[in-house]
């Protein structure tokens, strides 16, 4: 079975451990280990990036390790990879051009 | 473990772990000469300054050439100059003669020309590498040494699993009673409550906080799109600056921060007591080697997604929990972690011997292959000025 790790219980993402497609079943793990949830993948998601755990509304903080580490610019269904196509920086932003290269780079599917 | 080092003793009291000869040319149009008379001994590394053959508003890179020459790791110096730029290269070598360690210093156009001086620069190299076989072997504890904490070629695995693992090994080696230092004040963008928290004192606190203010508006300047967050960064799972500061975070462990050392043109600030600190060491990994030199580092723990970042000065232990990248360049395999079959505290343990062991002599995996440029880095000294950032202005 495939993983991904939840670093806090409060948090609404959690790290894909191995390379996902789309209709994966991923078990989200905790910090010790335990199998905590059951999620399908909505879209591919690469070793290291993160499946949204819950449904996220617009302009709701992304929380991984307990920090929040960006505000989702669209509502973010449970399943779907959270990223640089729906979530910013609450600091200093990514230029516009630099995202495009990474959603061609990583060929992220978008709705 | 063993709990104490041999090092080799230099006449400021301080002990290094390895007994290299710097051969600096403060111009790049002496970089060739430098080269030819580094080859001549066993163990010459080549400093050039590329960035320019003026003196005036580069005196915080002048610092850095100078604070590394005095590393515990440096036996001596031979300092090269072509004639014609500002910098006169006893600006450099006097300051290290102060400490008591040899440092030469050869004009080539006074030397009449490119193989006089290297034939005159290979007796002077000849010479500090006696020198170093010389200095009085020492025997220190563990504890005394000082240890840069880096991250570079970052993932998503360096926030679950390398830099916890290296967090938890720099609070043990705290605790022992070592110096740790860290540096990328960009990459703490975010984390200012909690550093706060660490601080040693409210003055401390509000130092650390300016500090990483200036270095946010140093990088966000209107027109300037520069990227605090790579390419590649981003496609191993990282998507904000936040995400990538409080993985960053982890790898300085939890101990109380002693001070937040500045590097500029009137000061580079040095530990003063045993502990954690945090420092102006830049993001840039081959600057922040030569940054971690001048602080005095002996050695660096670097934490990466799976790349080969060396620095010919100070060994650099390298740390990957990415098992899709780890090749023969890691040091030490986290990616245990990333399956759940190793936990923090184990990996750390090893961190923590693997310490001990390069203090004792051991090579890393690419101390002798994997030569990077000793990259000196400086603040613009302009954007400095318009951002009032500059002491002095």
């Amino acid at each position: 079975m495939k993983k991904a790790i939840q670093l806090d219980p409060a948090d609404n993402v959690a790290t894909l451990l191995v390379d996902a497609v789309k209709g994966d079943e991923i078990e989200i793990i905790s910090t010790n280990n335990q199998v905590i949830d059951l999620v399908t993948c909505l879209q591919a998601i690469t070793f290291g990036n993160k499946v949204a755990l819950t449904d996220i509304a617009a302009q709701q903080l992304i929380t991984k390790a307990s920090y929040p580490v960006g505000v989702a610019i669209k509502a973010i269904p449970r399943g779907e990879l959270a990223h640089v196509q729906n979530v910013r920086s609450q600091r200093l932003d990514i230029p516009d051009n630099i995202i495009q290269e990474i959603i061609k780079q990583m060929r992220i599917e978008q709705a | 473990m063993m709990n104490s080092f041999i090092g080799f003793g230099r006449t400021d009291g301080s002990v290094g772990i390895r007994n290299h000869v710097l051969i600096m040319a403060v111009d790049e149009c002496c970089d060739g000469i430098a080269r030819a008379i580094a080859d001549s001994i066993d163990n010459g590394i080549v400093v050039t300054n590329y960035n320019t053959c003026m003196y005036g508003g580069n005196e915080e890179m002048i610092n850095t050439m100078i604070h590394t020459g005095n590393n515990p790791n440096v036996a001596g110096v031979l300092v090269l100059a072509m004639g014609c730029g500002s910098i006169d290269p006893e600006i450099v070598a006097a300051p290290i003669r102060e400490t008591g360690r040899p440092a030469f210093s050869l004009v080539c156009m006074k030397q009449q020309g490119t193989r006089a001086t290297i034939n005159q620069g290979k007796e002077l190299a000849q010479q500090l590498q006696q020198a170093a076989q010389d200095a009085p072997r020492v025997e220190k504890p563990i504890s005394e040494l000082i240890i840069g904490v880096k991250c570079g070629g970052s993932d998503t695995s360096s926030g679950i699993a390398s830099n916890p693992s290296v967090g938890r090994a720099v609070d043990t080696l705290v605790d022992m009673g070592a110096t740790a230092i860290a540096g990328e004040l960009i990459e703490l963008v975010g984390c200012e409550s909690i550093l706060r928290q660490r601080a040693v004192s409210t003055e401390v606190a509000d130092k650390l906080e300016r500090l990483i203010h200036q270095e946010e508006a140093r990088w966000h300047v209107d027109g300037a799109e520069v990227e605090t967050m790579s390419i590649g960064n981003s496609v191993g799972g990282l998507t904000t600056l936040e995400e990538k500061s409080f993985g960053a975070l982890s790898k300085t462990g939890t101990r109380a921060i002693q001070d937040v050392l500045q590097i500029n043109h009137l000061v580079h600030e040095k530990p003063t007591t045993a502990g954690f600190y945090l420092s102006e060491a830049t993001h840039l990994c081959g600057s922040a080697g030569m940054h971690f030199a001048a602080l005095g580092a002996h050695l660096i723990l670097w934490t990466t997604g799976g790349a080969g970042f060396n620095n010919p000065i100070v060994p650099v232990i390298r740390v990957s929990g990415n098992q899709y990248l780890l090749n023969e360049d890691i040091d030490i395999d986290a990616s245990g972690i990333m399956r759940a079959e190793e936990g923090v505290e184990s990996v750390a343990e090893r961190i923590v011997a693997k310490v001990s062991k390069v203090a004792q002599g051991q090579q890393t995996n690419i101390e002798e292959i994997g030569y990077s440029y000793c990259s000196l880095y400086q603040k613009d000294q302009r954007l400095e000025t318009v951002l009032r950032f500059k002491p002095g202005c």
